[in-house]
């Protein structure tokens, strides 16, 4: 039995007149967004400064890119001027060695002096000393240990003080480490940019086409990744000589090959993807498919790659340097003032902890930028956090 | 019947792709059917039974192993050049199934839909944020959606934004797959009504893919019914409703809820089991057996059929 059934009399007895056809009938109109629609390159500025330690991150990258500009030309010296008799200074910033921090204070430690001896004005003149320590008897002799503010002790005046003191040659460590920040960021921005322009386009390629011809191109960078570095920057150096062209050719033979994968990989990925897909169903031509909607999707891998390349450039720069084959003197990098460091580390370690520093703070700032600039170009990200 | 004119014909349509290495998966088998001007043709089936595969080898978004697909009598199956793909794409639209990924992250509303504007010509910026506005207002959106993302919307929302997309270039034809089954009740009736209104409008045929007959059997001209990449069952759409033959069919149909809660509780389900089929000894073909109802199956299953039609179905008890 149905309702219907049932009740069949009383149901059949309503005329068709009275029945109404139930339906919404007013148009559909959705409210409207609360939140106020912003430009693009607003909302991306907007997300960026959201990030507090990208831009502290950006801030640092920028005080490193205008001291690499503008700091060879901040004191007196020039990055090839040798004083054979002011070799490995210690680091001195009047102003700072004022404030008795122990620190740029031109200290260096003269070990195993006559303890007798300190108050001679003439082996210790214009009271350079600073500090006298570790006093012990050797041969009934009073022997003590005397830290004395170098520049004072042989008489150089404040105005010619090195503030990251010099190397052995005497040349000025300030002007070089900028200079050399200057040379490393060079070859590292233009090594990357050129790494990423080629890999885009042949990951692309590969990647959007497939098949057969993803196959050729994928071998070709097997066989290029299977030469080691050494010899083709080696091979290099022979053709065309040591030198920027020489480095940066160097880092770019064989180093696009991970971005040119990692694109393909992304190609890959959104190829398929429906909204290529019906976009592909509107008539949309390869090069809009890929420029317009597969390479904004893959924004974020290779943004963040690529930030993470430059310090790694940078590294790459180091090692050529450290087996000779950087630039050559008197030119620097990063990677030459680390090297020439290395060797003198147990006795002046200043010359290699300056430019360590800075490699250092590269590193992590051009990581934390990249995830910052990746956030920042996420659209969808809008409105998280 | 025979008169009406005839806007998509499928011949013995296969697509297959491959799975591993010489092995095919069979995702299209042998379709045939037409699709007359103006009218409503809904294919319904099981999940996973090929009908976007279906739609999207109509649309050329794949190519088919085998079988001619004719577009106003032009043949657009095969290689593609220049002309024919362009002839697809300006006649042809589709409505993607899932209306979460089927809009670019990447892209404002304004731009998705404005895309097949300026490849069709229409580069002006003013006359393309014209016409955005004109089509989000008929599918029931704000101008001032137009600037944003496509995350910042409903399911339901997204889907009327790909609607938007698919209409804009004013189609003769338009496949829609599943364009409601993402939705919930409430929406989805406002979907159809508007798919309706712009059917009546601008003159469209539609094909509308769905996976359940209760959605498409109240505003199909014809209903085709697919199953494991085959056509079993086609005909008007009372015509499938009333008698329906193929077992897959009725099961489809046993599966309908009822809104009377009484029948819906005495109502028997019917299990459609593959394996009653016995294709051994004979070869089963795609057979009209009324004018107009066709439906697949072995020449002593067609015999049976005609007896069933005869002495009247009644499925449900
Ligand atoms: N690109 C592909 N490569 C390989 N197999 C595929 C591909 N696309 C679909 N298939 C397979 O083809 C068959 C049919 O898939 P299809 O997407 O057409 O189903 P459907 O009828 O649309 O199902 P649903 O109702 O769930 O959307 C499935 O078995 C699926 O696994
Ligand atoms: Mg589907």
């Amino acid at each position: 039995m149905t309702l219907y059934e049932d009740n069949k009399e009383l149901y059949d007895s309503i005329p068709a007149e009275k029945f109404k056809r139930v339906e919404r009938d007013e148009a559909i109109h959705d409210a409207k967004f609360q939140t106020k629609p912003i430009c693009f390159l607003k909302d991306v500025w907007l997300r960026f400064t959201k990030n507090k330690a990208s831009v502290c991150a950006a801030i640092v990258i920028l005080i490193i890119a205008v001291l690499a500009i503008f700091g060879p030309g901040m004191n007196r010296f020039k990055y090839d001027e040798q004083y054979p008799d002011r070799v490995n200074m210690p680091p001195k910033i009047p102003a700072i060695a004022n404030l008795n921090l122990g620190i740029f204070d031109g200290g260096y430690v003269l070990k195993n002096r006559q303890y007798d001896s300190i108050s001679d004005t003439t082996k210790y003149p214009n009271d350079c000393i600073i500090n006298v320590t570790n006093p012990q008897v050797v041969n009934g002799v009073r022997m003590v240990d005397v830290e004395v503010d170098y520049y004072k002790y042989l008489g150089i005046s404040d105005d010619e003080c090195y503030w990251f003191g010099s190397d052995y040659l005497g040349r000025d460590i300030w002007t070089r480490l900028w200079r050399g920040a200057r040379m490393s960021l060079i070859i590292a921005v233009v090594s990357v940019a050129c790494n990423v322009v080629i890999g885009l386009l042949y990951g692309s390629i590969a990647g959007y086409y497939g098949g057969t011809v993803d196959m050729i191109l994928m071998r070709i960078t097997e066989i290029l990744n299977a030469f080691p570095r050494i010899v083709i920057v080696t091979l290099f150096v022979m053709v065309a000589g040591t030198g920027m062209f020489s480095i940066i050719m160097a880092l770019i033979i064989k180093d696009w090959v991970p971005t040119a994968r990692m694109i393909r990989s992304q190609f890959y990925r959104f190829k398929g993807s429906e909204y290529v897909l019906a976009a592909r169903t509107l008539g949309v031509r390869d090069m809009a498919l890929i420029f317009r909607h597969i390479l904004p999707n893959s924004m974020g891998p290779i943004i963040t790659s690529s930030m993470i390349a430059v310090p790694t450039a940078i590294f790459a720069e180091s090692f050529l340097a450290y087996i000779g084959l950087g630039l050559q003197a008197p030119e620097t990098s990063i990677g030459v003032m680390l090297s020439q460091g290395q060797k003198v580390l147990l006795h002046y370690p200043t010359q290699v902890v300056f430019p360590a520093i800075v490699i250092s703070l590269l590193m992590i700032s051009f990581n934390l930028f990249g995830n910052g600039l990746r956030d920042a170009f996420d659209p969808t990200l809008r409105g998280a956090e | 019947m025979a008169e009406r004119e005839k806007i998509l014909e499928i011949k013995n349509l296969c697509m297959e792709f491959p799975v591993k290495r010489r092995e095919k998966l069979k995702a299209l088998n042998n379709v045939t059917f037409d699709i007359y001007k103006g009218e409503n043709f809904g294919l319904v089936g099981e999940s996973g039974c090929g009908k976007t595969t279906l739609g999207r080898t109509i649309i050329r978004l794949y190519n088919p192993t085998s079988g001619e697909i004719l577009f106003n009598g032009r043949s657009i199956s095969g290689k593609l050049n220049k002309d024919t793909r362009k002839y697809v794409t300006d006649n042809i639209a589709m409505i993607f199934q899932d209306p979460i990924s089927s809009l670019n992250p990447r892209m404002t509303i304004q731009e998705i839909i404005a895309e097949g504007l300026s490849i069709r010509g229409i580069k002006n910026k003013e006359e393309q944020r014209r016409m955005v506005v004109e089509i989000l207002d008929k599918v029931g959106l704000l101008p001032e959606h137009a600037a944003r993302y496509p995350h910042e919307f409903s399911g339901g929302q997204r889907q009327r934004i790909g609607i938007a997309r698919a209409l804009i270039l004013n189609p003769s034809f338009i496949i829609a797959d599943e364009p409601v089954s993402a939705l919930d009740v409430s929406i989805q009736a406002q979907v159809i009504k508007l798919l309706l209104e712009m059917k009546k409008i601008m003159g469209l045929t539609i094909l509308f893919i769905a996976h359940d007959l209760s959605v498409v059997k109240y505003f199909s001209d014809r209903i085709g019914v697919m199953c494991k990449g085959q056509l079993v069952e086609l005909g008007d759409a009372d015509e499938v409703y009333k008698n329906p033959l193929h077992p897959y069919t009725r099961a489809l149909l046993s599966a309908i809820p009822e809104p009377d809660p009484i029948r819906e509780k005495k109502k028997k389900r019917l299990y459609y089991d593959p394996q009653i089929h016995d294709y051994s000894k004979e070869s089963p073909e795609f057979v009209e057996i009324t004018p107009g109802h066709f439906v697949y199956g072995s020449p002593s299953e067609i015999e049976q059929y005609r007896i069933d039609l005869k002495e009247g179905i009644n499925i449900f008890n």
